[in-house]
Formats: structure tokens, sequence, C-alpha cells
């Protein structure tokens, strides 16, 4: 019983002083939506109906490269009087679709980093 | 002889509230920072950019090559630390005051490799390989 008191003393020392927070640009890129994306098959117009417009547009040797992308950031705080502690983590998601000069899909390139973002509140260590 | 125990507590704690008066540390990082052995799977001229998008993921940026691609991954690692030695005479003085001693230190890098036409990595280096850096605050 003592024990159940003291952690739930030190649950609320801790709990009463976090913050969290969270920020998001872009849309979400669904997974299926990049795995309906086939090499070869594909065209452009679909992949714009699908997709919508690229956040960016390159030229890559005389091809087109539509990048597409999505940030998420966690912020972690944990405010103790006298010490403050807090953490920011920022990864994207991001999509690359390669068109050759026919109009199709050449290459795709995606990859979800933000799926293992978590909230962080220890800035030391990794 | 009951009474040491307790008294060096009382000047751990002091000693402990001295040091971590006003101390604010905080930490952005931004993607995983890759380092020499996280690549060291990369071998030039057989590895596939499709390779190293299965390891590390989708590079930040591609970018036009006169022999193909630019692939850029991005990350950051910048760490700030702060205290304020003002606190201390906060019991005692009317006013607020700040003595503040606060240092922040960016770990910015890049890794880029250079593709050919069929998206095989020809060559691979770090922009500018930082060591980490401290959670210091004395500026001097």
């Amino acid at each position: 019983m003592r024990l159940v008191g003291l952690l739930l003393a030190m649950m609320m020392l801790l709990l009463n002083a976090c913050a969290f927070s969270r920020g998001t640009l872009g849309d979400e890129l669904k997974t299926e939506t990049i795995n309906s994306i086939k090499k070869g098959v594909t065209t452009r117009a679909e992949v714009l109906a699908q997709l919508g417009a690229p956040d960016r547009v390159l030229q890559l040797n005389g091809r087109d490269l539509f990048q597409y992308y999505r940030y998420d950031a966690k912020v972690g705080s944990l405010l103790l009087i006298v010490v403050n502690f807090s953490r920011v983590s920022v990864k994207s998601d991001d999509l690359f679709v390669v068109i050759n000069r026919e109009g199709t899909v050449e290459e795709v390139i995606a990859s979800k980093r933000t799926e293992g973002l978590e909230f962080r509140f220890w800035p030391f260590g990794d | 002889m009951t009474h040491r125990p307790f008294a060096l507590m009382l000047l751990l704690s002091t000693a402990m509230g001295i040091l971590l008066s006003g101390c604010n540390v905080a930490r952005l990082t931004i993607n995983t920072p890759l380092t020499p052995e996280s690549v060291a799977f990369i071998a030039e001229g057989r590895t596939s950019l499709a390779d190293v998008v299965d390891t590390l993921g989708a590079p930040d940026s591609i970018t036009d090559a006169e022999m193909g691609s630019i692939v850029t991954y991005r990350f950051l690692n910048a760490k700030y630390s702060r205290v304020n030695f003002g606190w201390l005479l906060k019991p005692w003085s009317p006013v607020d005051p700040d003595f503040v001693f606060s240092r922040s230190g960016l770990g910015t890098d890049a890794f880029e490799l250079l593709c050919d036409t069929n998206w095989i990595v020809t060559h691979y280096a770090f922009v500018r390989h930082r060591p980490e850096p401290p959670f210091t605050p004395y500026p001097f």
C-alpha cells in the first residue's frame, strides 16, 4: 500500500510537469497509394490523379522527378521547477516518382520514416 | 552518528540544487543521424539505390548531375543547454536576477550518393562529418 502511494505520488509529481506537442506538414502518404504506382505501367496522369500535384518537380536527365513529402514533429518536455528537459524529434515521409519521356513511371522511391517516431523527453543518449 | 546520513543527504541535495538551478537541456533531432558504420554496406559500383533505400529509407532530395543523379540524406542533431545562476539569489533578491550561461551546438550533416543512370551508386561521402556537440552550457 505504501509502495502504491509512493508510485502515485511520483507519477503525480512527474506527469504534473509534462508537455506534449506535435506538428505536421503536408498530406499523409498512404501505403496503398504508393503500392499502386507500378513501374512501366502507371502514367503521369494517373500519378497526379492519385497523389495530386507534387511538392517539388525536378528535371533528372530529361526525365521528370515528382517529390511528395510529409513532415512530423513530436516534442516532449519535462518541466521540473529547477531543471527542464525537452526533446524535439522530426522525421519525414518521402516519395519520389521518376517519369520517363514517354510519360510512364520509371522508378518509385519511397519510405515512411514517421511510423517509428515517438515522443521523447530525455535529451541524452541516442 | 545517526545525523550523518541526513547531513550528507542535505549536502548532496543542496549541491544538486545549486548545480541544476534554472537548468534547461534541450535537443533537436531531424531524421536518424547516419554514421560511417551505418553506410558501410554500400559498395561503390555494385549497390543499387533500391538497396540503399531498403536500409536507410527514402532520401531527402534527388538532384540532376551530368553523369546521373545526386541523392542526399540530411540529418541534424542539435543540443542546447542553459544554466541560470540568478536562481541562487531569488530567495534574497527583490527582483528576478538573471545570470545565464548557455550554449548551442549544431551537428548538421548530409550524406550524398552519386548514382549512374541505372541507379547504381558510383560514389558516396559525408558532406562534413562533425563530432557530436556536447551538452556544456559554459560558453567560453
